[in-house]
């Protein structure tokens, strides 16, 4: 199987796989805003009210982004959404990591400190949010993919297009436009 | 003939501009939605947000002046201990740590002031954890919490599933010695804004997770002998504590 042919495939498998992520991702915290933004909070990186808004709204854009990708509409613009969003989570835990917090990522989950004794994963959190990361790239440089919206809309329909030309060609010889349309 | 074929081509050159023109609009009308529904997802979750926010409470009698706990003793060192009722981790230094608490408050080295937050309302089909506040709100009101409190860690029940139902609590409540002025708080959910008003001042404080104890403002280890540590070291710098 070449490139040509795989290429597409490889990029269904991120736009899916990042769909899953997403839509769990934000399912998840969506029925408790209050837990996901205190989770932002957190960090220590942004001012409690800015956090708490942060951390509602957070949730419901993961889910649309994870929509957008499932369905593979505005691909591109769904996998630039992803890429941000891993980079700004992959910031957030090497910072919270350099700063010696002791936190769950609050990823999947609620988030918040962890219990003594219990130590922070954040290298396994990292090198997953990076594989992430590299996944939204692929689909950033590759948007094309099998079983997607973008391509639906994408294929052209002859018929129209036709129209279209014969209207903006109305001036042309009706004989010629005859035997283009045969020739077609 | 040749000019035919150049009609041809030229036909076709403009037929493939406009199907590119056609796709460059597309796209950007799919991209100009796609975002305003990114931006709108937001919003929403910012407007839910927002609008469950309560402004007006309530706090119950023996609260703090604050409004965000409720008081036991007069010492001079001031404990912050934040709980929710539903945390596994709150039981286990509530068994450990709560005797050892209440000989503090008995010999007048401390202020106890307890935050029953509820954070992990996502932790129950019922929210278990704000009800469970808001019932402590009431036990307060009746003169108590401490009481009900106890009967609350002894009942904890597991997190993921449904919680014990208001009538339940009323049972504890009958358990810690309160009676019909209590069944009637609890059945009208008269704490449940004071509820949201601790969890949020607890959030603004800083405090993300339970339990959270606190010295003299200082973050202390949940544990009866960190914390025992702690105001022993709170009372000797007492002085100059207070100043700063």
């Amino acid at each position: 199987m070449t490139w040509h042919r795989a290429q597409p495939w490889v990029s269904l498998a991120c736009r899916l796989g990042l769909a899953g992520i997403f839509i769990v991702a934000g399912a998840l915290k969506v029925t408790d805003l209050a837990s996901s933004g205190r989770a932002v909070n957190a960090y220590q990186i942004m001012p409690y009210d800015l956090a708490m808004v942060v951390g509602a709204a957070q949730p419901f854009v993961e889910i649309v982004v994870g929509l957008l990708l499932l369905f593979g509409l505005a691909t591109r613009l769904a996998a630039w959404a992803s890429a941000v969003m891993m980079v700004a989570f992959i910031a957030g835990i090497a910072s919270a990591w350099s700063r010696g917090l002791n936190i769950d990522c609050g990823c999947f989950s609620k988030g918040g400190p962890l219990p003594p004794g219990v130590t922070p994963n954040y290298l396994p959190d990292i090198i997953r949010d990076v594989a992430f990361l590299a996944m939204a790239i692929f689909l950033i440089i590759y948007p094309v993919s099998r079983f997607s919206l973008d391509a639906r809309l994408d294929r052209p329909s002859p018929a129209l297009e036709d129209d279209v030309l014969e209207e903006e060609n109305s001036d042309e010889p009706s004989e010629q436009a005859v035997r283009r349309r045969e020739r077609l | 003939m040749s000019s035919r074929k150049d009609q041809n081509a030229a036909a076709r050159m403009v037929r493939e501009q406009i199907a590119k023109e056609q796709r460059r609009k597309r796209t950007m009308w799919i991209s100009i939605a796609a975002v305003s529904a990114l931006v709108i997802a937001g919003l929403i979750g910012w407007a839910i947000y927002a609008g469950g926010k309560t402004t007006e409470y309530t706090a119950p009698k023996g609260a703090n002046s604050a409004g965000n706990g409720i008081v036991s003793g007069s010492g001079p060192v001031v404990v912050d201990e934040y709980v929710d009722y539903l945390c596994p981790h709150c039981k286990t230094f509530h068994d450990e740590a709560a005797a050892s608490l209440q000989q503090l408050v008995n010999d007048g080295k401390i202020t106890l002031v307890t935050h029953p937050v509820a954070y992990l309302d996502g932790a129950s089909t019922n929210r278990y954890s704000t009800r469970a506040s808001a019932a402590a709100g009431c036990a307060a009101e009746f003169g108590k919490f401490t009481e009900f409190s106890n009967v609350l860690f002894e009942n904890q029940p597991a997190e993921g599933g449904a919680g014990p139902s208001d009538e339940d609590l009323i049972v504890f409540g009958r358990q810690a010695g309160l009676g019909e002025d209590f069944a009637q708080c609890v059945q009208d959910k008269r704490f449940i804004n004071w509820t949201n008003h601790v969890s949020e001042e607890a959030g603004r404080a800083g405090v993300s997770g339970t339990p959270t104890v606190l010295v003299n403002g200082k973050a202390t280890q949940a544990s009866s002998t960190a914390i025992a540590t702690a105001v022993a070291a709170a009372a000797g710098a007492a002085p100059s504590a207070s100043t700063s």
